[in-house]
């Protein structure tokens, strides 16, 4: 027996050396492809004319994401035919490939980044400096003034080719649903209240929020705190205001009080973004939160009953006062480039090149006004007539910076985490002070 | 066999492998997480060494507390659950006599072989608080307990344990089951000539045999609860909040939500010595030496 099990553990081993062996092969082998690729590059290196390879980390999971990459691939093919994208599909991950590769020195030469990442990576001498791009290929001059804030970071530097303009936070509402129910589109926090059990007392779920992604319970935080200081959690992200200050005390307060009321479906913490958006499509939600970009699927559910309101205030004087300020907008973001690139100064052109085309699709294809670069193409797809509404605010519009600007990583899970348990009912504002209070940076 | 144990080359050459696998795989990033504790670091740039710092504020920081409590409840719950009823079903198993012990001894296996994302996204329609299978249930018996389990901070971190101790509970059935079998049935002949009733004969002789396989499953389980991550990361996302946080959790917010590699590596560290210091208690308080029939 001992005999047998004693050949079994050999057999084993050999078995497992066997298996690194062949893994040593496989990695030598696509180290060998990597090194290929490099080759290629360096053969690039110098003349415009020869074919140059460069490794692009863009969004290509759905729909929405792989169109604008097609667009802008097919027309660079147009512009710089020598020029081939080997396309790496971004991760929904936080950012954790991208600092995988930057921590082992195998970042892409051109890369989607966020303002926490660009702050990250500047850190770390990761992401190039391209102010002398931006002068050098005129893209300032194609930046829409009302996203100049997308353009350049604190320090005053630009460190990626920005294309998706300041994107807003909503809250939808469905037109008919209000009218058959006898209810006024809420201005104020008591007749938002007054909506909220009214829909409650017949059946329908006030408002629908995917809160198990934790950003649309920042938004609804921030346009609550946003009837009062404009800024929004953009001043606790700086530190430049306390939590316990009256804005976010009171936005915290009405947000238990109507989460307490039932204005949120049961378990909307664990709702998902198509399971709420499945209410509020099917007309079992009076009212819905998310990003302007839901325009399109909503019109497409709901047709001429699509409305947006804008978001109640604590009286009727602050709801005028603000109605135009938007939680959202956007900071710094979009393609950046590896210093450490073999063809820093083509990877940066076509950076460039790239966000300009992902504007001009999302203008003219997509039906949104939302971009941060002037688009001089005809429209090709109409906007639907939710968007004509809100393209004619941007020009009075002001932003909040809100969770996908938020500089300060800290600051952003706490807050994140914190609404959140805002939307339980169980928590109480001053739980929410205090749980926040500890990650905002001390001026 | 005295001829292979002489041959020091022959043992250095099986084990080697095995232990430099160990080395990178396991060894290895533990002391580095322990190293990496003692530095501020985001992962990328330079990381200064800031002594205790990470520790100091870590005892500070109220989600330590929780995400402390919660594996703490998480292992309690899953170790009872899974023991006591992995228990019972492999002396029911064990006896010749039951019917339908191959149907008993597979269904109980399935869930452990599922993917655990599979078992969760089951759990999660379950737990619906619309339309789950659970609060219809209690709405079938004309119970009005409909709860939010897994929105409600006093219910989530209980409803997730309940999900792992169902899923696992037939992995330590099958420890039990195995070991149950073990045991000379001549045990069994002696006490019941002695007259001791089944329930009297397994409390005297079948558990006390168990000893060692006990004392592993309470480590899989105590260890396992401790180290609880994925239930967290697939159901709720560690919330509402910060309800279902555990330490595994609040390491990977530090690491890699919040970029504080430094810090989540204190919290590593110390999950590290937690999961250290339950093995060497679950060992002292089960020691004995292997039985060998």
């Amino acid at each position: 027996m001992k005999k047998w099990a004693l050949a079994l553990i050999a057999a084993t081993m050999v078995m497992s050396l066997a298996a690194c062996g062949s893994n040593n092969k496989d990695s030598s082998a696509a180290n060998s492809g990597e090194k290929a690729t490099e080759g290629t590059s360096d053969n690039g290196k110098g003349s415009s004319a020869e074919p140059v390879k460069l490794r692009i980390y863009a969004q290509y999971s759905d729909e929405d994401t792989k169109g604008p990459y097609d667009y802008a691939v097919a027309e660079l093919k147009k512009e710089m035919p020598n020029v081939e994208l080997d396309l790496d599909i971004q991760a929904q991950d936080d950012g954790q490939k991208l600092k995988t590769y930057a921590a082992t020195g195998n970042l892409p030469d051109i890369f989607q980044v966020g303002l926490d990442l660009i702050n990250t990576f500047k850190k770390s001498n990761n992401i190039l400096q391209l102010d002398s791009y931006v002068e050098q290929l005129g893209f300032k001059d194609k930046v829409l003034p009302s996203a100049m804030n997308t353009l350049v970071t604190d320090d005053g530097h630009t460190y990626a080719f920005q294309y998706a303009g300041n994107e807003v936070a909503m809250l939808f509402y469905n037109k008919e649903i209000f009218e058959k129910n006898n209810v006024k589109v809420p201005t104020t926090y008591d007749e938002m209240m007054a909506a909220v059990k009214t829909f409650n007392a017949n059946g329908i779920t006030p408002m629908a929020l995917f809160a198990k992604e934790k950003w649309p319970t920042v938004a609804l935080f921030d346009m609550f705190a946003s009837r009062s200081d404009a800024a929004g959690i953009t001043k606790l992200d700086k530190g430049e205001a306390k939590a316990s200050d009256p804005a976010f005390k009171q936005a915290a307060e009405e947000i238990v009080k109507l989460v307490k009321a039932g204005m949120l479906p049961k378990g909307a913490t664990n709702l998902n973004y198509d399971q709420a958006a499945a209410l509020f499509h099917e007309g079992k939600a009076a009212m819905f939160l998310n990003g302007q970009w839901e325009i399109a699927a909503s019109t497409e559910a709901l047709g001429e009953k699509l409305g947006f309101m804008y978001v109640p205030a604590p009286d009727a004087a602050t709801y005028e006062n603000a109605k135009l300020t938007f939680s959202g907008g956007g900071g710094p973001g979009g393609y950046a480039v590896n210093p450490s690139s073999k063809n820093v100064e083509l990877a940066a052109k076509v950076a460039a090149f790239m966000a300009e085309k992902y504007a001009e699709f999302k203008f003219t294809q997509k039906g949104t006004p939302m971009v941060a670069l002037k688009v001089d193409k005809p429209i090709i797809n109409k906007f639907p007539p939710v968007m004509e509404q809100l393209a004619a605010d941007i020009p009075s519009m002001k932003t909040t910076s809100f969770s996908w600007g938020l500089s300060n990583p800290k600051f952003k899970a706490a807050i994140e985490d914190a609404s959140q348990s805002l939307m339980t009912g169980t928590y109480s504002a001053d739980d929410f002070i205090s749980d926040i209070s500890s990650a905002i940076p001390s001026k | 066999m005295r001829k292979y144990l002489g041959n020091k080359t022959a043992i250095l050459l099986f084990i080697l492998p095995a232990l430099l696998l160990y080395t990178v795989v396991v060894f290895y990033p533990v002391v580095q997480v322990f190293y990496r504790s003692f530095f501020d670091w985001d992962g990328l740039s330079e990381a200064s060494f800031i002594y205790f710092d990470n520790y100091i504020r870590l005892f500070h920081d109220h989600i330590f507390y929780t995400s402390l409590y919660n594996s703490a409840v998480f292992a309690v719950i899953i170790a009872i659950v899974q023991i006591t009823i992995g228990t019972m079903l492999a002396f029911a198993v064990a006896e010749v006599a039951m019917r339908g012990r191959k149907f008993v001894r597979i269904t109980v296996f399935i869930p452990v072989v599922l993917s655990i994302t599979v078992v969760c996204q089951l759990w999660l329609a379950m737990y619906n608080g619309e339309y789950g299978l659970i609060n219809k249930l209690f709405e079938m018996l004309g119970l009005h307990y409909r709860q939010d389990w897994l929105s409600n901070k006093n219910t989530a971190i209980f409803a997730l344990a309940a999900v792992n101790a169902w899923q696992y509970m037939g992995y330590h059935f099958a420890l039990l089951l195995a070991g149950v079998k073990s045991i000379p049935e001549s045990y069994m002949e002696a006490a019941r000539i002695d007259g001791a009733s089944k329930m009297k004969a397994h409390l005297s002789i079948t558990m006390p045999l168990l000893g060692e396989t006990y004392k592993f499953c309470l480590i899989l389980a105590f260890t396992g609860g401790l180290n609880a991550f994925a239930n967290m990361y697939i159901m709720t996302s560690g919330g509402p909040g910060t309800t279902t946080y555990t330490l595994t959790y609040m390491m990977f917010r530090s690491a890699f939500r919040v970029g504080e590699f430094g810090y989540g590596s204190a919290s590593a560290a110390f999950l590290v010595i937690e999961c250290l210091v339950v093995t060497l208690i679950i060992n002292k308080l089960i020691a004995r030496d292997p039985i060998v029939y």
